[in-house]
């Protein structure tokens, strides 16, 4: 993939406070008269932002006033995911009316697990068999008339790691109808690596989302919480066995039957308003479950004919603040991909407002 | 705020224990065959005082608590939609004790710290109400709480509210602030509109179960466990309903040494997870709950 960066060489006022491993900083502005222009971009290893203004125009917005060309920003870290011990901290802020693209064009994100064998040639100090836990933080600011569309790979937890992430989404209140922020975010997991025969064998992956809005005082009010736990509750005795292997409990995979994937959409704002009723409309005229074929003599359930809703297990729910969440689960990865991605580009929106590139991960 | 280890607490537990000691005596004795030495009745307990908190157990814990708890099957019916046919190993018992198991480890996971914010810090009342509500992550599940919730609030100001706010029965400083605090929380809840889109307060049960249990006088670690063990009651009283099992099967599960494991279990895992921290850990289930909307034919609400 041809990655142009369009990065200037502006001195960042954050440029003494970035220096910590794994920090990332982005500012996205609309200089006049409509030139969506990154005013600050600093990244340091093992993170590195990559970022493009593609050529395209939205053609048709759901938004009345003039929308601006999206900008592509690329999460990518050295390896392609995330090592024990590994803290990324990216923080974004869109200032009023600019759009941003987030993928992560590496595939999918790797939660390693290095052998405590191997990276201390046999000798393991004892009591030390968990590795410590990678972690991201993402902190996203939405201002005014500002949309993000984030669309990125899984995470797929290798067999025995730790991982903790908060995204974190801040969109401004004080503003209603078409001029207010816009999000969709995507975030899911897999069981692992399914070729390896990992089937929810990793000790914790913690996933929190959340929306404040903030108003003029600077006030915070939580919107929106999403947060999912999967955590394999070894206790202390087991982490000081001397034996090379864990007892595994199990208890992620018991808690994730039948599913190989789970995974959460979270939309908000006028530019995702229309997707948002599509998906809503989608769950609710879903085939009710149980029903019955009353007209003729055979008791059998009236069965659906197979399309992507069936192989998929979601819910869609308008819960508050204009919000649409959609939960999903299925078997494999590629089922719960092709199954959004048809959504996705069924419905346009995400391709009319930000352009094809936005989908790549899907 | 009353701690484990303040005076009056301690003389409490003393006095308790001394007369379970005694009747425990007086049951040996019986059932031993003994002649009861001396005194053939069970002394009186010298302080009525222990019984008070255990009075307001008493009408917590009771199923004819008017909160409409038997509306809800907190996604079991969906669950068991969701899973039929059933493979043929698996009776329709195990998979009802999965779900049990399931439905524990998740209403702990995501409402015990909100229980337990709301006993310990009353005065955040409005602000755990938020956060419940934006953490909740579907309509049904949503409205099950809010009904529930505003249920006891209603409870509270028309049963108890007159025996427990003030007199004899108040349970002390605490208490007495923890009455107030849903007195406030009651009157902005009736100040609301009920818009759709409105962010007021809402009225979830979690938060407003610990700090209607801290106005009675509960302690911290009875009131998450009432807590769990009337949502274990709730479930088995639907799967009775759902015709899943017979009463004394599900009274069996409920007096079983593994619920009573289970719930403790859970309860010590979130004793000490701040709100923040609450999370789901059984993402199936939110499946099964906001499905419950697509079911053909339902007779429970959730």
């Amino acid at each position: 993939m041809q990655i142009t960066s369009r990065i200037m060489p502006i001195k960042s006022p954050f440029e003494a406070s970035i220096a910590k491993p794994g920090q990332g900083n982005v500012v996205l502005s609309l200089l006049p008269p409509s030139n969506p222009t990154l005013t600050t971009l600093t990244y340091k290893y093992p993170l590195k932002l990559l970022t493009r203004t593609p050529g395209y125009v939205p053609q048709s917005s759901a938004l009345s006033c003039p929308v601006s060309r999206p900008v592509h920003l690329y999460l990518l870290t050295y390896g392609g995911g995330l090592l024990p011990g590994d803290h990324i901290e990216v923080s974004i802020k869109l200032e009023q009316f600019t759009r941003m693209v987030v993928t992560t064009p590496q595939g999918t994100t790797k939660i390693y697990k290095t052998e405590p064998s191997r990276s201390v040639k046999g000798r393991r100090a004892p009591g030390r068999v968990l590795s410590d836990k990678s972690r991201q933080t993402l902190d996203v600011r939405i201002e005014k008339g500002a949309a993000m569309c984030y669309l990125p790979d899984p995470a797929v937890p290798y067999k025995d790691s730790r991982y903790e992430q908060v995204q974190t989404f801040t969109v401004d209140s004080t503003t209603k109808g078409s001029q207010r922020s816009s999000l969709c975010m995507l975030d899911w997991v897999t069981e692992g690596r399914k070729s390896r025969g990992e089937n929810w064998d990793f000790h914790l992956w913690k996933g929190k989302n959340e929306v404040y809005s903030v108003d003029e005082s600077g006030k915070k009010k939580l919107l929106l919480r999403d947060s999912l736990i999967l955590d394999e509750e070894l206790d202390e005795g087991s982490l000081e066995d001397e034996h090379e292997t864990l007892n595994r409990t199990g208890v992620i995979r018991e808690r994730t039957r039948p599913h190989g994937i789970v995974g959460t959409l979270i939309l908000y704002g006028p530019v995702f308003e229309r997707l948002a009723n599509f998906i809503m409309d989608r769950f609710t005229s879903q085939p009710r479950i149980g029903a019955r074929n009353w007209s003729s003599s055979a008791p059998a359930a009236v069965e659906a004919p197979p399309n992507f809703d069936s192989k998929v297990t979601f819910t869609a729910a308008r819960v508050r603040a204009g919000f649409v969440l959609v939960k999903f689960g299925a078997d494999h990865f590629e089922t719960a991909k092709d199954w959004l991605g048809n959504i996705l580009r069924e419905e346009g929106t995400v391709i009319n407002e930000f352009g094809e590139e936005a989908l790549c991960c899907l | 705020m009353i701690t484990k280890s303040s005076p009056q607490g301690l003389e409490k537990e003393i006095l308790d224990l001394e007369y379970r000691l005694q009747n425990a005596k007086a049951r040996l004795a019986v059932a031993s065959g003994q002649e009861p030495s001396g005194d053939s009745y069970l002394p009186l307990p010298q302080d009525t005082a222990p019984l008070l908190s255990s009075h307001a157990l008493f009408l917590l814990s009771d199923s004819a608590l008017p909160l409409g708890s038997f509306a809800y099957s907190s996604g079991l019916e969906s669950y068991l939609a969701h899973n039929k046919p059933l493979p043929p190993k698996i009776t329709p018992t195990a998979s009802f004790h999965r779900f049990l198991k399931l439905s524990i480890t998740s209403m702990a996971s995501t409402s015990i710290p909100y229980v337990l914010a709301a006993y310990r810090h009353p005065e955040d009342l409005e602000t755990l109400d938020n956060d419940m509500d934006a953490s909740t992550p579907c309509v049904v599940a949503q409205r099950a709480s809010i009904a529930q919730g505003r249920a006891l609030i209603g409870v509270w100001e028309r049963a108890f509210r007159g025996t427990y706010a003030s007199g004899p029965f108040s349970a002390g400083v605490a208490a007495s602030e923890a009455a107030k605090a849903i007195e406030d929380f009651s009157d902005a809840l009736k100040s609301c509109s009920d818009a759709a889109d409105d962010l007021g307060p809402k009225g979830h049960f979690a938060p407003l179960w610990g700090i209607v249990c801290l106005a009675m006088g509960m302690d911290a670690r009875q009131t998450a466990y009432v807590f769990m063990l009337n949502h274990a009651k709730a479930v088995l009283s639907a799967a009775v309903r759902a015709s899943v099992m017979g009463p004394y099967q599900a009274q069996a599960i409920l007096a079983s040494k593994g619920l009573q494991d289970m719930i403790m279990n859970r309860i010590d895992r979130e004793w000490d997870t701040p709100v923040e921290d609450a999370g789901q850990v059984v993402p199936p289930l939110d499946l099964w709950v906001g499905r419950h909307e697509l079911l053909y034919s339902r007779i429970f609400n959730s």
